[in-house]
């Protein structure tokens, strides 16, 4: 879509087909645009709620599947409160693909270690699918996932799955654990284990909440990662979604453009990045 | 380009004519200072080129307050097009309507330039510390430089030359007339801007490297800010803006989807500053820059450190509008000299 024509702020006509409960505050939505859209794992999406504004996304479904797009949005703001709303048959509008893809071709030969917290599940289930369409090329996928409680975790008939696929390790680990929980018990960090990977020769891709991502980062430079093989995604606030309102900024970067995944070694002199 | 020289007729013939074409907007003498007015017929004699900028930016006949970008999901509706002639704006004016198109990429400019010479400056002006000269090199269809007997006006562009009906080329004393007007205010410039010794040309990895983020000077500053974004708004190459949405009633004539809900409504660009609270609040209430410090701080890496790296240049021209419209008397300069007493190796000394 372009980013200076006249139409660069139209977003495109979308029917929602399908809403998905995922937790007591994330949903799942469907949605079908009636232009062909199509994004890259990584790249963002703005999503329209008519009349009242847009907010900025990360579709979380198989960039593959061209005819409808999904997003996994937890419900946070005002505007997020009214996507919330949305029912089967409601319109919606939708602007995007923007900002940078995964740089997928150049994890190839590595292994990728993808470490994930609370709705950040949702971009890296679209990074997933984009893994899983080239492993071939890699030699493993490790996910580490933490979740507040197991009632919290997005995509439960899926999730699992993932584990089953060619050359992939999951593992899910909960902050506080119910009666028939058998999994993990401890914070993400926790699971994130030294033989987990051989870090000189892999990447690390992060997604969740900004104090998770903190902490995780540390983790992962402890492990001995280089700050140019570890993939943060940061979230600022947008408006544009395009490198013009400023909204986004982070240090010189423009989050929306430059973004929004970033390396560590791309912003560890920023001050309190996230 | 050709330099000619006019009279006071021939300048306001060179009005009569724009203003018959289109919108004209220039400066007019009002208790001493020059302000912006749309020139009509009747105010054609009061059109002032002499001194310097006006009280507020042109930038707000470019970028509008607000200004409807999309509707959706009904077609566009067609736009007027009406000639916007900018008349009588600075180089410092010109260079942040540079910054507005590099920042925003949406193509050529469709109004005219014509530019002025400064003949002297203000108290606040600053644009000779940040690279900036008081008069325009480039980058206009017609500059003019006001002497005391007329007006020499050089042309920039074809359209420019095309404005213009046949006038007398500058003679060589007029000439020297003009670069005594132009020496004469970089003389004063200099003057204005003598007690704060420096330019603005800290060397920012220098001041990163020394933590100048958590300097003493940002809480100093901050005490006498009271955040009414008075200076995001009056600056001529502040740029930030806020998409909003409304909702039209039925004047658009969309239709209706599955669930009754009626297909019109419109996008806005309206201007925002980063000053304000709210401004990189995201969803859930985490922001990045909770504390005023840090926004008035953001505010000047934004200009001088962040947009060299993203626009190859800075967003302050040095107009010092926003010196004159502080309410806690900021000065930009005293604080970028103070910025550059703690980086003390790097920044140039004049
Ligand atoms: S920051 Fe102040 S001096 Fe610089 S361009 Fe803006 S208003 Fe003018
Ligand atoms: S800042 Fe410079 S160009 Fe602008 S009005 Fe003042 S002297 Fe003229
Ligand atoms: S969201 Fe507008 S510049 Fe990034």
């Amino acid at each position: 879509m372009s980013c200076n024509g006249k139409e660069q702020y139209r977003p495109v006509k979308a029917r929602t087909e399908k809403v998905i409960i995922e937790t007591s505050n994330i949903k799942t939505f469907v949605f079908r645009p009636e232009e062909p859209l199509s994004f890259l794992p990584g790249q963002f999406m703005l999503v329209t709620v008519p009349g009242i504004g847009e907010c900025a996304f990360t579709p979380s479904s198989d960039y593959k599947q061209k005819e409808t797009l999904e997003f996994t949005i937890m419900r946070a703001g005002s505007v997020t409160g009214l996507i919330h709303q949305l029912q089967a048959g409601d319109t919606v509008g939708l602007r995007g693909p923007y900002g940078q893809p995964y740089p997928l071709p150049s994890y190839h030969g590595k292994e990728v270690y993808v470490v994930g917290g609370g709705v950040g599940l949702a971009p890296l289930r679209a990074l997933m699918y984009g893994l899983n369409h080239e492993i071939d090329q890699l030699k493993k996928v490790v996910v580490r996932f933490g979740s507040r409680s197991p009632q919290d975790i997005c995509y439960r008939d899926d999730l699992p799955s993932w584990g089953k696929r060619k050359k992939t390790d999951l593992v899910i680990s909960v902050d506080t654990a119910v009666p028939g929980w058998t999994g993990n018990v401890g914070l993400v960090t926790t699971i994130l284990k030294d033989d987990d990977v051989d870090v000189k020769n892999a990447v690390a891709v992060v997604c969740g909440p900004p104090i998770m991502m903190k902490f995780v980062n540390k983790r992962l430079l402890d492990m001995g990662f280089a700050p140019k093989d570890i993939y943060l995604s940061m979230e600022k606030n947008m408006s544009c979604g395009i490198g013009k309102c400023f909204h986004c900024n982070l240090g010189p970067y423009l989050v929306c453009k430059d973004g929004p995944v970033f390396t560590w070694e791309q912003i560890k002199d920023i001050p309190e990045p996230w | 380009m050709p330099s000619y020289f006019a009279t006071q007729a021939d300048l306001e013939a060179l009005l009569a004519r724009l203003i018959a074409e289109g919108e004209v907007v220039a400066p007019v003498l009002d208790q001493g200072r020059n302000i912006l007015q749309t020139v009509t017929a009747a105010t054609i004699k009061d059109v002032n080129l002499a001194g310097y900028r006006t009280v507020e930016p042109y930038k707000s006949y470019v970028f509008k307050l607000t200004e409807r970008v999309a509707t959706y999901f009904t077609p566009s509706p067609a736009g007027q097009n009406r000639r916007l002639v900018l008349f009588g704006l600075r180089a410092c004016d010109l260079s942040a309507l540079d910054v507005y198109h590099k920042v925003m990429d949406e193509g050529e400019p469709a109004y005219l330039v014509v530019t002025a010479d400064c003949t002297a400056c203000g108290r606040t002006c600053f644009c000779n510390m940040v690279g900036g000269k008081p008069y325009a090199a480039a980058g206009f269809d017609l500059n003019i430089t006001a002497l005391e007997n007329g007006y020499i006006i050089e042309t920039g562009s074809p359209r420019g030359e095309q404005l213009l009906s046949p006038l007398p080329p500058a003679t060589d004393d007029q000439l020297k007339l003009q670069a005594g007007v132009r020496n004469g205010t970089e003389a004063q410039l200099e003057t204005v801007n003598q007690e704060f010794k420096c330019k603005c040309n800290i060397n920012w990895t220098e001041a990163h490297r020394l933590n100048l983020e958590n300097s003493k000077a940002w809480k100093e500053v901050t005490k006498k800010c009271v955040e009414c974004s008075a200076c995001n708004f009056i600056c001529p190459s502040c740029t930030c803006f806020l998409l909003l949405d409304s909702r039209d009633e039925g004047s658009l004539g969309g239709a209706r989807d599955e669930r009754g809900t009626k297909d019109e409504n419109s996008r806005h660009k309206v201007w925002d500053a980063c000053l304000k609270n709210g401004y990189a609040r995201v969803a859930g209430g985490a922001n990045s820059r909770p504390k005023l410090f840090e926004r008035l701080q953001n505010r000047y890496h934004c200009k001088f450190d962040y947009s060299p790296t993203r626009l190859g240049r800075y967003t302050c021209v040095g107009c010092g509008r926003c010196i004159d419209a502080c309410a806690g008397n900021i000065d930009m300069r005293e604080v970028y000299a103070e910025l550059v007493r703690q980086v003390p190796l790097t920044a140039k000394l004049v």
